[in-house]
């Protein structure tokens, strides 16, 4: 698939730079990060503002993939990894210019001697962000450190509401984060199903 | 034109041309901010646009109403006398003296039937794009997300589908989509907002089939 993969680049990178509208990268940091402070303040609980940045990611979400469709014009990603790598390259490379690598982790094939180790039973990937706009200034206190906060949730939520738009329904989480002292930040994006559409209620 | 979201429901309405204006809707049937020219028009009723709607009959309808449904676009000319029109002509759409919700839930079904039919018969490449009667054309575009613009006109016009693609792109992206006042989650309001519709308007009348 490594045209495919050429193709996302190039597609992402065509709509980095045809975008119009860009705000500075240091604005949009230190706006983040006041609004994790404010929500700090607010809460007093890291969960909960976990759970708060991921709901705002999710409304995000659910319009950004309007935005994306709009824009790039991609049509239906065949399988679940092709979903990975337009997030990845296409996506992520439009919105806030950067391209994170992907590891897919696929359900184990039908052959029954393959497996040696536990491969989940449905398909994630996982993203790998070498760099993140969002924690520039950033440095992690003492008990935010200990309260478990997800700094970058919000991209989490923006995932799962961009997907949910188009049927899929996920669960994205961070697996480990540079801001917490682990070696690299990542977010394991897990498909729990694919949802039908609705039809509506017939009422004759 | 109507816009119907995700939801199955109407959420936006507008016309340019109709030979009759469609009964409003029943109070139940229409959900708020769909347009002001179909709300319910029982007095007292919570919508506040029920009084507008009998007095603005000749103008746009304007509310919104944010059902993620599908946007129809009843873009038809009005019919034309005889002899002048050329081009986009205008499909008279009589209106069947439907009340608005049923009508939309009408033109929905048929939408969505025809749609099924197609996938069914062709796989999941096909899509379907318009239908042609005598009396009008009907155009739908679809999103990935579900929303599911639908446009009818004139049976003479070509199809509208690029243009409605530019709608999407264009009004629908720059108001609806970037808009945080709008809520877009279907099921309880339109996407009737001012800049939309303005922007609409301006755009379909710009188009060259519009007569």
């Amino acid at each position: 698939m490594a045209s495919n993969v050429k193709q996302y680049k190039a597609i992402g990178e065509e709509l980095w730079k045809g975008r119009s509208e860009k705000i500075n990268a240091e604005l949009f940091a230190l706006t983040y990060g006041a609004l994790v402070v404010q929500l700090i303040q607010d809460y007093e609980d890291y969960d909960e503002v976990n759970k708060q940045l991921e709901k705002m990611g999710y409304n995000i979400g659910t319009r950004l993939i309007e935005d994306f469709l709009a824009r790039s014009g991609m049509g239906r990603c065949s399988d679940f990894r092709e979903v990975g790598e337009v997030i990845a390259k296409v996506g992520f490379k439009t919105f806030l210019n950067i391209t994170p690598s992907v590891v897919h982790a696929l359900p184990p094939s039908p052959t029954p001697n393959r497996q040696s180790n536990p491969t989940p039973s449905q398909p994630s990937f996982t993203l790998t962000l070498d760099e993140n706009p969002l924690t520039e200034f950033v440095e992690l206190p003492e008990d935010a450190l200990e309260g478990g906060l997800w700094f970058s949730n919000v991209l989490c939520g923006v995932i799962r509401g961009a997907l949910e738009m188009v049927q899929m329904q996920v669960q994205a989480e961070f697996v480990s984060d540079v801001l917490r002292g682990d070696e690299s930040s990542e977010i394991r994006v897990k498909l729990v199903k694919y949802l039908e559409e609705e039809v509506p209620v017939g009422d004759d | 034109m109507t816009i119907n979201s995700l939801h199955c429901i109407c959420v936006y309405y507008q016309d340019w041309h109709r030979t009759r204006r469609p009964k409003p809707a029943s109070e139940a049937g229409l959900l708020p901010a769909v347009s002001q020219a179909v709300s319910a028009a029982a007095a007292g009723d919570a919508a506040a646009a029920a009084h507008a709607t009998a007095s603005t009959f000749s103008s746009p309808r304007n509310t919104l109403q944010s059902t993620t449904g599908t946007v129809v676009a009843i873009s038809n000319e009005l019919p034309p006398p005889p002899p002048s029109t050329a081009g986009a002509g205008v499909g008279g759409l009589t209106s069947t003296g439907l009340a608005f919700d049923e009508e939309a839930k009408l033109v929905y079904g048929v939408v969505i039937s025809l749609r099924n039919m197609v996938k069914k018969i062709s796989g999941r490449d096909e899509q379907f794009t318009s239908y042609r009667t005598s009396a009008y054309r009907l155009h739908l575009f679809e999103t990935l997300s579900g929303y599911k613009f639908v446009m009818l006109t004139d049976p003479r016009t070509e199809n509208m589908r690029v243009q409605l693609r530019r709608i999407y792109e264009g009004p629908f992206l720059e108001f609806v989509v970037r808009n945080p006042l709008v809520k877009m989650d279907s099921r309880e309001q339109g996407i009737d907002n001012e800049n939309f519709r303005a922007a609409l308007d301006r755009m379909v009348r710009g188009l060259p089939v519009y007569a």
